[in-house]
């Protein structure tokens, strides 16, 4: 069976990974840190670089590999940094990152909805709650941090726990997507330039095939557009006629996206949205302060209000 | 530079993934799930901990869009919006019961919070 990278060197790749994050994890003594994350970075190294050389054909691209190098590193940081501040603003850095990956699969939609979301979203609000929620750091370094910072719950064994759930998962993965046929670039996509007439009147006019008075003709409901022979009827003051497309008309990340998430999952949608509103409901609800008035404050609340009420009532 | 990436975005990869096939995306995704699930197990902050689960949301969604890819099928990564929100809602959920927590033992410790063991 063809490899993509060879088992025994992936499984001692992954074994330096897990001894380095072992050693980067937070101690409660001084712990070598560096050399920790040193040696993770390291063993991912050699697996990213063993898994180029056995790739079919040309390298993978190069951005390829700056991504995912600075999303793993970024992502070992968030792991093993002891402070929570540092540790948030690492996964922004891993957010960006696959960012670059999403836009190396072709996905730029939500390559942008992800910056927005997480880095601009989410991971604004638990900066927010961290610095609610710790004391202000001293200039020493280890002053400022609390002790459940500093020491880290069973390293060796989570680490352990977690390196052979990843053996048995890329195991499992490269046996199983080897059968698996990649789709080639087809006409399946184009079908939707039939749903799209705007857009394809303004390549065509982009293209000079046609003028700005010129309409793509709807007959009975249906827009007249031929997606087998990539064409469509136009008519205008020349009179109607069948124009070809130009060649590199093909529908957008977006529109694909688009229609996808209204057309196949529409019921998702809605579910999302309740599960939203119930998040928020749920959040509000969870950290409300219950303010406590003793009864005192009670009784003179209550006799102010009266008193006022008196008063309105005299004028 | 700029434009070249800008080309590799909207063209797409002529064959599979241009070299880098759908096993380095998800050996890539694997082992960020992995890092965040070690940060949950170890680290005892719960901001932390929560941050590890947004980690491997971010690994699973990187496995959805290089199936997405793969396939040439949009399903992936609507489901990653799908994903995106149901960070959203940890987020929120989870931080307003860490404020929560905060408030009553001044300790963002998870330790300090096991009466409901066993």
């Amino acid at each position: 069976m063809d490899h993509l990278i060879h088992p025994i060197a992936l499984y001692l790749g992954l074994a330096l990974v897990g001894l380095g994050l072992c050693v980067a994890l937070p101690r409660a003594r001084v712990s070598p840190q560096v050399i920790g994350a040193l040696l993770a970075a390291g063993g991912l190294g050699v697996i990213l670089v063993l898994m180029g050389l056995k790739a079919q054909g040309e390298l993978p691209n190069l951005y390829f590999y700056v991504f995912s190098l600075v999303a793993l590193g970024g992502s070992l940081r968030v792991v093993t940094h002891p402070r929570p501040v540092y540790s948030a603003i690492y996964f922004i850095l891993t957010i960006l990152a696959s960012c670059g990956l999403y836009l190396l699969l072709s996905a730029e939609f939500m390559a942008f909805a992800l910056v927005i979301v997480y880095a601009g979203a989410i991971l604004i609000t638990y900066l927010f709650v961290i610095m609610l929620a710790t004391q202000a750091p001293t200039e020493d370094r280890t002053e400022g941090l609390k002790s459940y910072d500093i020491a880290a719950r069973e390293p060796m064994l989570a680490t352990v726990a977690s390196m052979a759930l990843v053996a048995v998962l890329t195991g499992m993965l490269f046996t199983g997507i080897s059968g698996l046929e990649p789709r080639r670039a087809g006409a399946s996509h184009d079908a939707l330039l039939a749903q799209l007439p705007r857009r394809v009147e303004d390549a065509m006019k982009d293209a000079s095939a046609i003028t700005f008075k010129d309409r793509i003709v709807e007959r009975d409901g249906a827009f007249q557009i031929d997606i087998e022979n990539r064409r469509a009827l136009v008519t205008g003051p020349d009179g109607e006629r069948w124009v070809d497309f130009p060649a590199n008309l093909a529908p957008r990340n977006v529109e694909a996206l688009g229609f996808n998430l209204l057309n196949t999952h529409p019921g998702s949608i809605e579910i999302a949205g309740v599960i939203l509103l119930m998040a928020m409901l749920g959040a509000v609800v969870l950290s409300r302060r219950q303010v406590e008035i003793d009864e005192e404050a009670k009784v003179l609340q209550a006799r102010n209000l009266m008193e006022g009420r008196g008063a309105e009532g005299q004028a | 530079m700029g434009t070249d990436l800008f080309m590799l975005a909207q063209a797409g990869f002529p064959e599979p993934m241009g070299g880098a096939t759908l096993a380095h995306y998800l050996l890539i995704s694997v082992l960020m799930f992995a890092i965040g699930l070690i940060g949950f197990l170890t680290r005892r902050n719960l901001i932390v901990m929560f941050l590890c689960t947004e980690l491997m949301f971010q690994a699973a969604g990187i496995a959805l869009i290089a199936f997405s890819r793969f396939h040439l099928e949009h399903s992936g990564q609507t489901f990653v919006i799908f994903v995106l929100t149901v960070a959203a809602a940890e987020a929120a959920m989870a931080l307003a019961l860490v404020v929560l927590l905060f408030r009553k033992r001044e300790s963002l410790d998870a330790d300090e919070w096991t009466e409901m063991k066993g």
